[in-house]
């Protein structure tokens, strides 16, 4: 009794396994998509990280628009150049020499250089600090309680002597510390060169009031711009135009260095990563 | 406490929740109003209220009569700016207000003749404030004025005058609460207001109740000021303005606790007191409104406290708007040496600085120093959801976890629990054993929300 019943039960699935499979076959062959078999092979050779530092949500949907919308190869900053060859071997495409992406830290005061600090009980959040008055003198500058390193997914960013230094080593600029920080001093730059030069200040105040505040704000005295054309004064503060850089300027750069009163000139990069050694004299005799 | 009972009006006199932190009023309350001479320089941000920012329509070495306008507010929601002193414009630079807003002020150097503050406070404090003229101003010239002389909410908020008293057809306004509470701790301005220019404030209210239409007006008072109310008892004779004693008890003087406690009248969530048929006005600001409506004077002056065990000799002053905080201190005898903290306004809802050339602003209803012994060191510790802070939240609010979403970056819980109905009284911050700092890392979770709204 009990064999037949068993045998009964089992004859039914195998009978319905069989007809479902066939169904499944059909509807298989019948309503089948066609998906591009580069956007898998383009999938297999992203990093997967999924950081968004191409500006896509994550590295399948990069795929997608590399090989649906003809997106440039180059935008991984994660795979670097390796990455964007091996993309454009897929795509039939010459890639084009990327410029690598990394964050750049638009302030140089560490805890000495900051004038009229205040002794601080609040929360140790920058987001927090940003809204009281006087946890330091300037309102521009780094707070240094570290929003940028929380947000870091690569630990490439970290405060060293209250001041947010990133790790050029490990950065792959992908954005995530300079959307945090609440005095948007954090910006991400392509990198010419391994090294740049950077004016590490963000203060637009006037010159009496900047210099109130920290020992190594830029003023705006337009004396770098003499120097080299790669920076510009507006508002007070010296920009580097950073797609302009390269070797051949140099020299110029570090003149510009040289006569900056206020030391607020400096060259970060791969190597020196942004210290207060990285100001001109250790840098010269390099 | 418990017998306590407010007869003649639909409310209670309380309101639920709330905390009692000792009031530490007497280090001040009993020092008459002391006048300031004008000093070397003003400086005038030229964002001393909340909406849009002046414009400066000074320049740089121009002379200045005083009272003449320096800043124009345009939008409708401003204020214009006066110049307290007479004198030479010297530079449009910028400053930095204990709020840690960076924005630009003009600085005025003295010169020449100015005006003697004292006159100005004998003024307000003069007996013979006028009230039978009062039915010759119409509402909208009330509210003209008002917006012309630069008046806003001396209470703290500093929120325009005239906004309120504004002429609005769909917001019709029954009732006019005068906020006499001052339920801040240290702070006795708004207290020795009441005491020495009970006169003004009586003129000033009836003026105010007629640009608004305002069927009553209630001048709101806590019970542990009892000269004031008797001084305003004898000045309200013979005039249709009640007098609300409230028990004492923070935060009274906010204006949707006080609506509740006298009126008996709930703010829906979101709305503001016209929603009740309700306009509310400090006491300071309806002075200042007399005066303006009345003597045709801007506002540049306003009285300020400056209190704690930290100052030598704590004082009520009649300053200029835009003195540093550096000379009120210095004439209070300066700081004492155990001074720890400096705080613009009060110990509960005040920032605190550190830069002596800050500016007092409209808004800076007096200067606090405390001691050492009086600010906690103690570490911050995990909430243990003991809930105290629940039960201290005048606004019904889960103060806890507000603040754990605005630390987790969650705007969405942050949302859900209705962290824009929080009004930063400091209740939860101040009950709160694990010393977590829930008003800051609220306020850092209301900036959260309004970020994913923009985006």
């Amino acid at each position: 009794m009990i064999v037949i019943t068993l045998a009964i039960a089992s004859g039914t699935m195998l009978l319905m396994a069989i007809i479902l499979s066939y169904i499944l076959g059909w509807a298989n062959e019948k309503f089948k998509v066609e998906v591009d078999p580069r956007i898998e092979a383009v999938l297999e050779i992203l990093p997967g990280a999924n950081c968004g530092g191409c500006g896509y949500l994550g590295c399948s949907d990069y795929a997608v628009a590399i090989v649906t919308d003809n997106d440039p190869v180059n935008k991984c900053t994660v795979g670097g150049e390796a990455c964007a060859k091996q993309l454009a071997e897929i795509m039939g495409v010459e890639a084009t020499k990327t410029n690598p992406l990394y964050a750049v830290v638009h302030c140089g005061a560490h805890s000495d250089d900051r004038l009229m600090p205040t002794e601080y009980r609040g929360e140790k959040r920058c987001s927090a600090a940003h809204q009281v008055a006087g946890v330091q003198g300037c309102t521009f500058g780094c707070l240094g309680f570290g929003d940028c390193v929380r947000a870091c997914n690569y630990d490439a960013i970290h405060i060293v002597d209250s001041l947010a230094t990133v790790d050029y080593e490990k950065c792959i600029g992908c954005g995530a510390c300079a959307k945090v920080c609440p005095r948007n001093i954090i910006t991400i730059v392509g990198f010419q060169e391994d090294m740049i030069p950077t004016v590490a200040c963000s203060n637009k105040d006037k010159p009496k009031e900047a210099k109130a505040v920290c020992q190594v704000s830029c003023i705006g005295c337009k004396i770098c711009s003499k120097s080299s054309d790669i920076f510009n004064v507006n508002d007070n503060l010296s920009e580097c135009d950073y797609e302009r850089y390269t070797a051949d300027n140099y020299e110029e750069v570090v003149e510009a260095m040289e006569k900056c009163a206020r030391k607020s000139i400096c060259f970060i990069g791969k190597g020196i990563g942004q210290k207060a050694d990285s100001r001109p004299s250790v840098l010269m005799q390099k | 406490m418990g017998l306590f009972r407010l007869k003649g009006f639909p409310g209670t006199g309380n309101f639920r929740h709330g905390i009692h932190p000792p009031d530490n009023k007497s280090l001040s309350a009993e020092s008459k109003v002391e006048v300031m001479q004008t000093p070397e320089t003003v400086v005038l941000p030229l964002l001393q209220h909340i909406g849009a920012q002046c414009k400066p329509v000074v320049k740089p070495r121009q002379i200045v009569r005083y009272g003449e306008v320096v800043g124009v507010g345009r939008a409708f929601i401003s204020a214009s700016l006066h110049s307290p002193v007479a004198g030479k414009v010297k530079k449009i630079g910028m400053v930095t207000l204990p709020n840690s807003m960076h924005l630009p002020a003009i600085s005025i150097k003295t010169e020449g003749d100015q005006i003697n503050p004292q006159r100005l406070w004998d003024e307000m404090t003069a007996m013979d404030w006028p009230r039978d003229c009062i039915s010759i101003y119409a509402p909208e010239t009330i509210a003209k004025i008002i917006h012309n002389s630069g008046i806003v909410g001396l209470g703290g908020a500093a929120f325009p005058t005239h906004v309120k008293v504004a002429p609005n057809d769909s917001r019709m306004i029954d009732t006019l609460l005068i906020n006499g509470c001052e339920c801040e701790p240290y702070l006795s301005c708004d207290d020795r207001l009441m005491r020495e220019a009970p006169k003004a404030i009586v003129t000033g209210a009836l003026l105010a109740g007629r640009a608004v239409a305002a069927k009553e007006i209630v001048i709101c008072v806590e019970n542990n000021k009892p000269e004031a109310i008797l001084k305003l008892q004898q000045a309200t004779e013979k005039t249709l303005i009640k007098i609300a004693v409230l028990k004492t008890k923070y935060p009274q003087g906010s204006e949707k606790q006080l609506v509740k406690s006298v009126l008996g009248l709930e703010i829906p969530l979101g709305g503001l007191p016209s929603d009740a048929g309700v306009a509310i006005s400090n006491v300071a600001t309806i002075a200042s409104v007399a005066r303006g409506v009345i003597k045709e004077g801007p506002l540049t002056h306003r009285v300020i406290s400056v209190s704690g065990r930290g100052i030598k000799h704590p004082k009520n002053l009649f300053v200029p708007i835009g003195i540093s905080m550096g000379e009120v201190i210095e004439y209070c005898g300066g700081i004492t040496e155990d001074a720890a903290r400096i705080i613009s306004g009060g110990p509960m809802m005040g920032f605190a600085f550190s830069d002596m050339t800050t500016p007092v602003t409209k808004g800076t209803s007096g200067i606090t120093v405390l001691t050492h012994d009086e600010i906690s060191d103690e570490q911050e510790t995990s909430c243990v959801r003991c809930g105290r802070c629940v039960d201290a939240c005048p606004m019904n609010l889960v103060p806890t976890r507000l603040a754990l979403a605005a630390r987790y970056n969650n705007p969405s819980i942050a949302i859900r629990y209705h962290i824009n109905a929080c009004f930063e009284c400091g209740c939860c911050t101040y009950v709160c054993p694990a010393k977590i700092k829930l008003v800051q890392l609220i306020r850092t979770g209301k900036k959260l929300v309004a970020a994913m709204a923009k985006s």
